[in-house]
């Protein structure tokens, strides 16, 4: 089986789409990540759901747990409220490595893609033919194609 | 001819070191590599000499301590004494800012430095987040109150522990000569950070409440590991005051004191290394090595003579010299290898002065000027250049001389301060 032929339908977001609207979508779809796209319509890489909360969450919080912990939960709505005044271009890490982005090609076996998001940690990679976006494979979608239901062939 | 080269191998790891052009822990390695190709170090000199070898009581001193306190860090203890303190002061910027200072120094004169810095920075941040006010001045004052109070013991910086291993002066010694002067410092640099960051003390009542939520128990992890360090801490403290009555080296007491908290905290071993530093421990080595090298080829001791020469029995003269002079040079360079380069030709004058007090003194001015001049720009002290990273990554950056700016002013000041408490002490009625 190919990648095409695991490909699905999968929401897009801009690099200048509304950060809350765009961590809404992963929310109410229950999506792992959203398909960036540039103004061209192209893939441009993909925003897993974990770099929202990386962009959500203060640094200095990650590097010390035992703060998250004192917080009360009013504290929750301030660290959302973040995301009203960002873009997902905000969100995205930093630095976009051209070789390093989560996307295949319509031909790539499941290996492949299994290859890619192993490497770099995406729950997503988005599917392309030439500069054509066709869908995405999830990681679910993926596993629930590489691992058999006991008792079926 | 090899002691010309010893000199220009020190001198071009010194530069190395200095100019961070390279790695300093390679640099240290590769000026101890030179010293050994040249045959004037062996195994006897570098590892078992009192005289020339590495300073084991250093190196272990630093790794009981920052064994001590990747166990402490596992307990939250510092996030919950921050929070407390900001809700102590009701949420209003110049109280919050006093506590937390006082608190970075009276836990720096504890532990070391960086390691108080670590672990202040992180919630100092979440509580200027809270505030809404900026936090650079706040890690500014912390940093700053750090290096003032790790002044006050043998083991509140580095530059101490090889002063006091190298002169063999106790604990006790520390705190009774430079902790009054300390306890000085810290109120006038407190009055100074009334007047220094004056523009961020912005009370807002609305965020008040913010910080009044937050929950400072909920920090601590593990009670029960808190209460067991914090008596293993109490007694490493016991330890290091009645050390000299107890004929036990400060670096067996730590390293006992680790052993202690390893065994009651059942840590695995990934998390009680978690803060020791090993870059840190071998470029003492590698220092040790190199200044022995010098010790070994003679260097040192023309160079002790020459200075003890010129001194002749103009003791607080040597200590200005000292004082001001290792201030200069410690903003410069870290303050690491200077003390180690000082420590035998300050230990030739004082050996002159036949155990006087007047000869005595130059080792605290040469603690007062390593440590206080390390306020003085962004290089001046690990402890700053620990707290410029953190500041960076949480997106607040802190130039070079952003830092310096304030660290001048702090640095003079507080030497200034010193500066006639040297004289009144040790020499006017010494």
């Amino acid at each position: 089986m190919r990648a095409r032929d695991l490909a699905e339908p999968f929401p897009v977001v801009g690099l200048d789409t509304d950060a809350m609207a765009a961590a809404r979508l992963m929310g109410e779809q229950r999506l792992p990540g959203l398909i960036v796209c540039d103004h061209d319509g192209r893939p441009y890489t993909v925003l897993p759901g974990s770099q929202v909360l990386r962009f959500i969450i203060p640094n200095y919080v990650q590097e010390d747990l035992a703060l998250a912990r004192v917080y009360d939960e009013s504290a929750s709505d301030e660290l959302l409220g973040k995301l009203t005044t960002s873009t997902v271009r905000d969100v995205l890490p930093g630095e976009r490595d051209i070789d390093e982005l989560p996307i295949v090609d319509h031909d790539a076996t499941t290996i492949e893609v299994a290859a890619v998001m192993a490497r770099m940690h995406s729950p997503i990679v988005a599917v392309t033919d030439g500069e054509t976006l066709l869908g995405a494979i999830t990681v679910s979608r993926l596993l629930g194609h590489l691992l058999p239901i006991p008792g079926q062939p | 001819m090899t002691t010309a080269l010893v000199v220009a191998a020190f001198v071009g790891a010194y530069v190395l070191i200095a100019t961070e052009r390279i790695h300093r822990v390679a640099a240290a390695l590769g000026g101890a590599a030179a010293m050994v190709l040249l045959g004037v170090v062996d195994a006897e000199v570098a590892f078992f000499s009192e005289e020339t070898g590495v300073d084991w009581n250093v190196i272990f001193l630093l790794l009981g301590m920052m064994v001590i306190v990747s166990v402490l860090k596992q307990t939250g203890v510092f996030d919950y004494l921050a929070i407390w303190a900001a809700k102590r002061a009701k949420g209003k910027p110049f109280p919050v800012m006093v506590l937390l200072v006082s608190i970075t120094a009276v836990a720096s004169a504890l532990l070391d430095n960086v390691t108080t810095v670590l672990l202040i920075a992180p919630v100092t941040l979440l509580v200027c987040d809270r505030l809404r006010v900026p936090p650079v001045p706040f890690l500014l004052a912390e940093v700053f109150a750090s290096n003032i109070g790790g002044t006050a013991t043998l083991i509140g910086d580095p530059p101490n522990i090889i002063i006091g291993s190298r002169a063999d002066l106790s604990f006790n010694d520390f705190v009774v000569n430079l902790g009054p002067i300390v306890v000085i410092l810290m109120v006038v640099f407190i009055g100074m950070c009334r007047v220094l960051f004056r523009s961020a003390f912005v009370y807002d009542e609305d965020r008040v409440a913010a910080v009044m939520a937050l929950e400072e128990r909920e920090a601590i992890r593990d009670r029960g590991l808190l209460v067991r360090s914090l008596i293993v801490l109490v007694a490493v403290m016991v330890g290091f005051i009645s050390h000299s009555a107890l004929h036990i080296e400060p670096s067996l007491v730590a390293l006992l004191g680790a052993g202690a908290l390893v065994a009651v905290s059942k840590l695995d071993p990934p998390e009680f290394l978690e803060e020791v530093e090993w870059p840190t421990l071998v470029f003492f080595v590698g220092l040790f090595i190199m200044v022995g090298a010098l010790v070994e080829v003679g260097v040192i001791a023309d160079l002790g003579e020459a200075v003890t020469e010129a001194v002749g029995d103009q003791y607080f003269l040597a200590a200005s010299v000292l004082l001001w002079g290792s201030a200069l040079l410690s903003g410069i360079v870290d303050n690491i290898p200077y003390v180690a380069t000082m420590s035998p030709l300050v230990q030739g004058l004082v050996d002159s002065g036949g155990g006087s007090s007047e000869a005595d003194a130059l080792w605290w001015a040469l603690a007062l000027g390593a440590d206080l001049g390390g306020n003085a720009t962004a290089v001046g002290a690990s402890a700053n250049v620990v707290m410029i990273g953190i500041a960076a990554r949480n997106g607040h950056p802190i130039s070079f001389w952003h830092f310096t700016k304030y660290g001048l002013v702090v640095a003079f000041v507080t030497i200034a301060i010193a500066w006639p408490y040297l004289y009144l002490r040790y020499y006017a009625f010494g």
